[in-house]
This record gives C-alpha cells, sequence and structure tokens, in this order.
C-alpha cells in the first residue's frame, strides 16, 4: 500500500512537471473557463444557471481526453512498461497511479471553476453541493476510463492525437454545454448521448442526480475497466 | 543446488524465422557468463526468455535467485528524478536503499536533474541501480556498456568487477570483446539461433587452433603477422629484419584477442 500511495503522489508531481499535462489539466481550461464564461453570461445571461457544468465538462473532456492519453502511451508503448515489469514494479500500477493522480488534477481544476464562476460571472451555485460533488467524481471517473482505454490502445502519439480529437470535439460540440441539446438534428443528438459528456452535464445538473442519468456513465467505467484489464494482461503475458 | 541457472531445448522463433534453436547451457552461481554475437544471433531474445520477459516456444529455464535485469533499451519517465526513481522501485520491491551502492554508481550525484536531463552514461548507471535495488543473486545485463564514453566505460566495469567479487551470479549479452574478456569467467558465442561455443576463453583459442599473432614494432611502423608455427616465424621474421638493417624497438607475441577469435569463429560457421 504505501508502495502505491508513493506512486500516486509521485506521480501527481510528475504531471506537474510535464508541461503538456499542465497544459490539458489547468491552462486551457481556465482560460477557456476565463474568456468563454464572460461571453456566455454576456450574450446569453441566463447560461449563469448552468456556467459550472458547462466549463467542467469542457476541462474534464479536455483533461482525460487529451491530457491523460499522452502520458499512457509514454509509459505503456514504451521500454517503461519493460523496465517496470524486469525490476518488480507491477505493470497496473502506472495505469492506476496516472489514473488517479489525473483524477485529482481535474478536481483541483473544477474547484477552481466552481470557486470563481459565482465571483467573476455571478453563476448560480449547484443547490446540492454534496451531489453535484458526487456526479462530477462519477463524471470524472468514466472519463478517464475512456482516455485510459485511449491510451493503452492507440499505438502511438501521432494516431492518438487524432483519435482524441475525434472523441473530444463530438463530446463537447453535442454534449448540450455550447447550446441546447433540443437544437440539435436527432441523429447528432444520437451521437452526442455515445460520450459520457452529455450524460455528466445532465447528471451535475441542479436535480439531474438519478438513475436515468447515471447508468451510462457506470457501464462506460465498467466496460473501460474490462478492456484495460485485458490490454494490460495482454502486454504482461507478451 | 550450484546451479544459478539452467536452460534446456530453449526454443523461440517469430513466424518462420527462428531465433533460438534448442538452446542448452548452465551459469554456475557467482559466475560471470557472457552471451556473445552479432546483431540479430538471438542473444536478446535469449536473456529476455531468461529473464521472464518473454515467451518461448519450448524447453525449461531454471532460475535459482532473485533476479535484477538491466535492459538493452530502457527509459523511464521523462520527468522523475533519480532518487525518485530509486524510492519507488526500493518501495515496490520492500527494499531498503543501499546508499553506498547508490553512491559507488554516482547516482547521487544526479539528484536535481530529471531523466530527460541525463547523460547516456548517468542513465545506464541509474539503471543499473535500478536492477540492483532489490538486492539480487543474479544481475542480468544487456549491452551495459553500449554508448558509453571511456570514463563511463571504466567505471561501469570496475561496478561490475565489484559485485563479481560480492559472489553475485552476472550474465552479460556484449558486443565489446574486450569488454568480455576481462570480466566474464565463460561465455556463449550464439550465431543463428545456436550456441557455436560455450567454454572459457582459453578454451575458444584452443578451440580456434594454435594461432599466434606477432607484433613487431621498428622505427619505419608497427606490424602484425599471423601464424601456426611460431618458432619458425619468428626465426625467418628476424633474420629478415637483420639483413634489412631494421632496428626493432619491441616485439610481443600473443595468442590473440577473443575479437580475434571471435571473427574467426564467425568465419568457420559461415563457411
Amino acid at each position: 500500500m504505501n508502495s502505491f500511495l508513493y506512486g500516486v503522489a509521485l506521480q501527481w508531481k510528475l504531471d506537474l512537471r510535464s508541461k503538456s499535462l499542465l497544459v490539458t489539466c489547468y491552462i486551457v481550461p481556465l482560460i477557456f473557463f476565463l474568456l468563454m464564461g464572460g461571453i456566455f453570461t454576456s450574450v446569453m445571461p441566463e447560461m449563469g444557471s448552468t456556467l459550472i457544468q458547462s466549463m467542467i465538462v469542457m476541462s474534464v473532456s479536455m483533461g482525460a481526453l487529451i491530457g491523460l492519453p499522452p502520458s499512457l502511451i509514454e509509459t505503456y508503448g514504451s521500454d517503461i512498461k519493460k523496465v517496470y515489469k524486469a525490476n518488480g514494479v507491477p505493470i497496473y500500477s502506472g495505469l492506476v497511479t496516472m489514473f488517479l493522480s489525473a483524477f485529482v488534477h481535474l478536481m483541483v481544476t473544477c474547484i477552481v471553476i466552481v470557486l470563481l464562476a459565482p465571483i467573476l460571472f455571478e453563476a448560480t451555485l449547484p443547490t446540492q453541493l454534496p451531489f453535484f460533488f458526487l456526479a462530477l467524481a462519477i463524471y470524472i471517473t468514466s472519463s478517464l476510463g475512456i482516455g485510459s482505454v485511449l491510451g493503452l490502445t492507440v499505438k502511438n502519439q501521432a494516431k492518438l492525437t487524432m483519435v482524441a480529437q475525434l472523441v473530444f470535439l463530438p463530446s463537447i460540440m453535442l454534449s448540450g454545454i455550447m447550446f441546447p441539446i433540443d437544437l440539435l438534428p436527432d441523429f447528432l443528438e444520437a451521437i452526442g448521448r455515445i460520450f459520457p459528456a452529455s450524460w455528466g452535464y445532465r447528471l451535475m445538473l441542479d436535480n439531474g442526480f438519478c438513475f436515468e442519468n447515471l447508468w451510462y456513465l457506470i457501464v462506460i467505467f465498467f466496460a473501460a475497466v474490462i478492456i484495460c484489464g485485458i490490454v494490460l494482461k495482454k502486454q504482461k503475458e507478451k | 543446488m550450484n546451479r544459478a541457472i539452467q536452460v534446456r531445448g530453449l526454443k523461440k522463433s517469430y513466424g518462420s524465422n527462428i531465433v533460438l534453436n534448442e538452446l542448452n547451457f548452465e551459469i554456475d552461481k557467482g559466475e560471470t557468463f557472457a552471451l556473445l554475437g552479432v546483431n540479430g544471433a538471438g542473444k536478446t531474445t535469449a536473456l529476455e526468455c531468461i529473464e521472464g520477459l518473454r515467451k518461448y516456444d519450448s524447453g525449461t529455464i531454471t532460475v535459482n535467485g532473485k533476479t535484477g535485469i538491466q535492459l538493452q533499451s530502457s527509459s523511464l519517465p521523462a520527468h522523475i528524478k533519480p532518487m525518485e526513481a530509486v524510492r519507488l522501485f526500493a518501495k515496490w520491491n520492500r527494499a531498503k536503499i543501499d546508499f553506498t551502492m547508490l553512491h559507488a554508481l554516482g547516482v547521487e550525484e544526479t539528484t536535481k536533474k530529471q531523466y530527460i536531463q541525463l547523460s547516456t552514461g548517468q542513465k545506464r548507471r541509474l539503471h543499473l541501480a535500478l536492477a540492483l535495488i532489490g538486492n539480487p543473486d543474479i544481475i542480468f545485463l544487456d549491452e551495459p556498456t553500449a554508448g558509453l564514453d571511456v570514463p563511463a566505460r571504466v567505471s561501469l566495469h570496475g561496478q561490475i568487477r565489484k559485485l563479481k567479487s560480492q559472489g553475485k551470479t552476472i550474465v552479460l549479452a556484449s558486443h565489446d570483446m574486450a569488454e568480455v574478456e576481462n570480466l566474464c569467467d565463460r561465455i556463449a558465442i550464439l550465431n543463428h539461433g545456436n550456441i557455436a561455443f560455450c567454454g572459457t576463453a582459453a578454451e575458444l583459442t584452443d578451440k580456434i587452433g594454435e594461432k599466434y599473432f606477432i607484433h613487431i614494432k621498428t622505427r619505419q611502423g608497427n606490424s602484425t603477422f599471423e601464424t601456426d608455427n611460431i618458432e619458425d616465424t619468428l626465426i625467418s621474421l628476424l633474420d629478415e629484419l637483420k639483413q634489412k638493417e631494421i632496428h626493432i624497438l619491441d616485439i610481443k607475441v600473443d595468442r590473440g584477442t577473443l575479437e580475434q577469435h571471435f571473427i574467426e569463429m564467425a568465419r568457420r560457421e559461415t563457411e
């Protein structure tokens, strides 16, 4: 347990030293929040009631889908994995420590958004904060699950950049954070429902924490766990 | 049990390409053993099968003791610092950090640098330190000095000798014949997935034959002569030099380096 906790703490430090993760988990999401928060609430003042949820969906999607996978490829697509395996470091430890570390980074970013949005843009705080944070934790977990699958299954950084964008862009565009989902054509609405962003967004809204909005995120997470487990088992046996 | 490693009938293929063809050899405890071979001979594949990092098709491998492994191509997260890596590996191996060993390998000197900022030599020494963290009985070193400059190479050789003096079993894969000749008790030469030779350097010399090398240094330059008949060649060479009134500055006779024998063996195998 001691070694595992040390691994998580160390990974958190390594993430802070890595410019790419700083950019995808902190700098871009917070700049986006500062710019778009101002624009959204100026153009449509009623967006103040959902601004926190919208900005969080954007931040989590960026950190989980664009930030986490390159770190995983750095470990699992290189000799690092072999060095770990050769010298007694379990092969799963890299994935789990990166997952938990990214979870903490994303949670920090989201807390910053929750704290700043009411002050800067007069955004409305969620009425049931415990449910909101529980929904947020589930949404981050589910999104990181998809990021983990991308990082373990895509073989190189160039391909990953393309695949991650193919997941990230529709996730954001079709989740309902940019414009109401009801305005989308049916097929785009259906595509949007494939990605966890639209489910996470609804789950975090006031009175949105219900099984109807929750089940899909849980299914996504467990599917990701199974896929990652299979990939790691294959890598171990190789 | 005096054997550290026993390999019997080890076979490994990639599709129709047979990389290892029924390898058989043993390594005694405390022995320094080298696997030699040209590129693609199967050294790394053989090592990785023994280390448990690669599946093999058939055969049995017995390893008696805790292992520490330094891979041919190794890497760590770009931003990790050497001591952080040491602590991480020590914790997973439930081992106490041996600061004397770290000091000897110069790992402590690099504590402020991140992995990406280390030189090739510093990286090699760090990976050797990580392989030694769990105080292993058997140490696998795959091309440990590849890409190192002379001082770094000498320093690493010193470390390997120290490990040998501590009674560790060392299995070395290398291209560097001088390194193997200086450090190893026995060698196995791999050729096209087969062991072409297994024994001491002296045994290899005997196998190659009674070949001598005469190195003569004169004011005109240095010359080396290869012969099977040392007596006759030496006499005729000296006569010739005397007739030509060439003054000898130095003369040396040896039975060839391991490199010369290896080249000869590779040539014979090809023929």
